[in-house]
């Protein structure tokens, strides 16, 4: 009987772990493109834009 | 502390960006050795100066060919003498990107890993010259639209469809502005019986060459060697004779675009008639070149602020943010 109800408790213990495991990495993909996405935006690229052409006032993107 | 550092390793010209400083170096790539003894007389703009202008012991080269390192060693001493240039030393190893063409091989991509890590950095990685050519040129590559950008490199012309920070459809031909040269010159040997080197030819692409009728016809003198007495002789062409002579070349370009426009979704094809495609790199400068493509694809095409640093520029930005962007190296999982 103790070793049935051990066995339920590494089982449901198992269970838990990987589901929080998941979730966790679901979360840190969904940060890590929303991360890469705006290390992509335009605010982010302003600086390198201005550093190589620092005449230019940012007329509107890819012109 | 070395500051990182992102390099355009192009078939006809090096760009290094270094983080928090901005461009640092523009030189062709070209190097001028001493064939007897192998030492290193020049690199860059000086050596540049030197092609086709030699005595028997010195030697110019292009270590770079169709966007590959056709020779290992005088590329990774090339490139060591670039980051010395920019204060690389043994001590100062900085993280390196390297922007190559997307259709390199296993081997050409190990090679150039390769050649950067022996000239001194610490750790290279690559990122695909479409994508940061989309970058540098401030497409908003960020949003769910589609970006086209069509690269024309010394050796290589490369279009692709970006969206949502990613690349969705791809062609690149290793075929560029050096073939467009090579063109020249074959022409001008077979029509004219003369031959010219490839400096000659390039400063006439550069005067009158053409893709399209742009309404402005020119004439240039040329001048070179007589392949049939030897002596030097003079000769005069054209635009029109011009686009005759480069015409499977540029035919090829635009055969490439028209196949990744076909790869694209559906769905991006109207985002393209909206906002265009946008033009970079070096060949992209060839007078009527725009124009031919947009009479082709009917997909307006416009050119890129800064051709020639677009690809420098995007790489730089992904030094700049580093952590953030690694997904993008080749070789990486993607976010």
């Amino acid at each position: 009987m103790t070793w049935v109800i051990v066995a339920a408790i590494v089982v449901i213990g198992s269970a838990l772990v990987l589901r929080f495991r998941l979730r966790s990495r679901q979360e840190s993909g969904i940060t890590n493109f929303r991360r890469h996405i705006d290390a992509l935006s335009p605010e982010a690229r302003r600086e390198v834009m201005k550093r190589v052409r620092p005449d230019d006032d940012q007329e509107g993107r890819g012109q | 502390m070395a500051r990182d550092l992102a390099i355009d390793l192009g078939t006809a010209n090096t760009l290094v960006y270094m983080k928090g400083r901005g461009i640092v170096l523009n030189e062709p790539s070209v190097i001028a050795l001493n064939r007897q003894t192998g030492e290193v007389l020049a690199t860059g703009r000086e050596a540049w100066q030197m092609i086709g202008r030699t005595p028997g012991y010195i030697v110019a080269v292009r270590p770079l060919r169709g966007g590959a390192i056709t020779d290992f060693e005088i590329t990774e001493r090339m490139i060591r003498l670039l980051l010395q240039r920019v204060g690389v030393s043994r001590f100062t190893r900085p993280k390196v990107v390297i922007c190559v063409p997307s259709a390199i091989t296993e081997v050409e991509r190990r090679a150039v890993t390769d050649a950067a890590r022996r000239a001194g950095a610490a750790d290279a990685h690559l990122i695909e010259q479409p994508m940061a050519a989309a970058i540098g040129a401030d497409l908003p590559i960020d949003e769910p639209v589609g970006n086209m950008v069509i690269d024309i490199g010394g050796g290589t012309s490369e279009t692709a469809v970006i969206s949502l920070g990613g690349v969705v459809a791809l062609e690149a031909v290793r075929v560029g502005s050096f073939d467009i040269d090579a063109a020249i010159q074959a022409y001008v040997r077979r029509e004219h019986g003369i031959g010219i080197g490839e400096r000659t030819a390039e400063e006439v692409k550069m005067a009158i060459g053409s893709a399209a009728p742009t309404g402005e016809e020119r004439v240039a003198q040329v001048q070179g060697r007589d392949m049939m007495t030897g002596l030097p002789k003079t000769v005069d062409l054209t635009s029109e004779e011009i686009r005759f002579a480069i015409e499977d070349v540029v035919g090829s370009i635009i055969a490439s675009v028209t196949r990744c426009l076909a790869k694209a979704p559906p769905e991006l094809a109207q985002d393209f008639l909206n906002r265009g495609m946008y033009l970079v790199g070096g060949g992209g400068l060839l007078r009527g070149l725009a124009q031919r493509i947009e009479a082709e694809t009917r997909v307006p095409v416009k050119m890129s602020n800064m051709p020639l640093e677009a690809v420098v520029m995007g790489a730089g930005h992904c030094i700049e943010h580093y952590d953030a962007l690694k997904s993008m190296f080749m070789g990486t999982r993607r976010p």
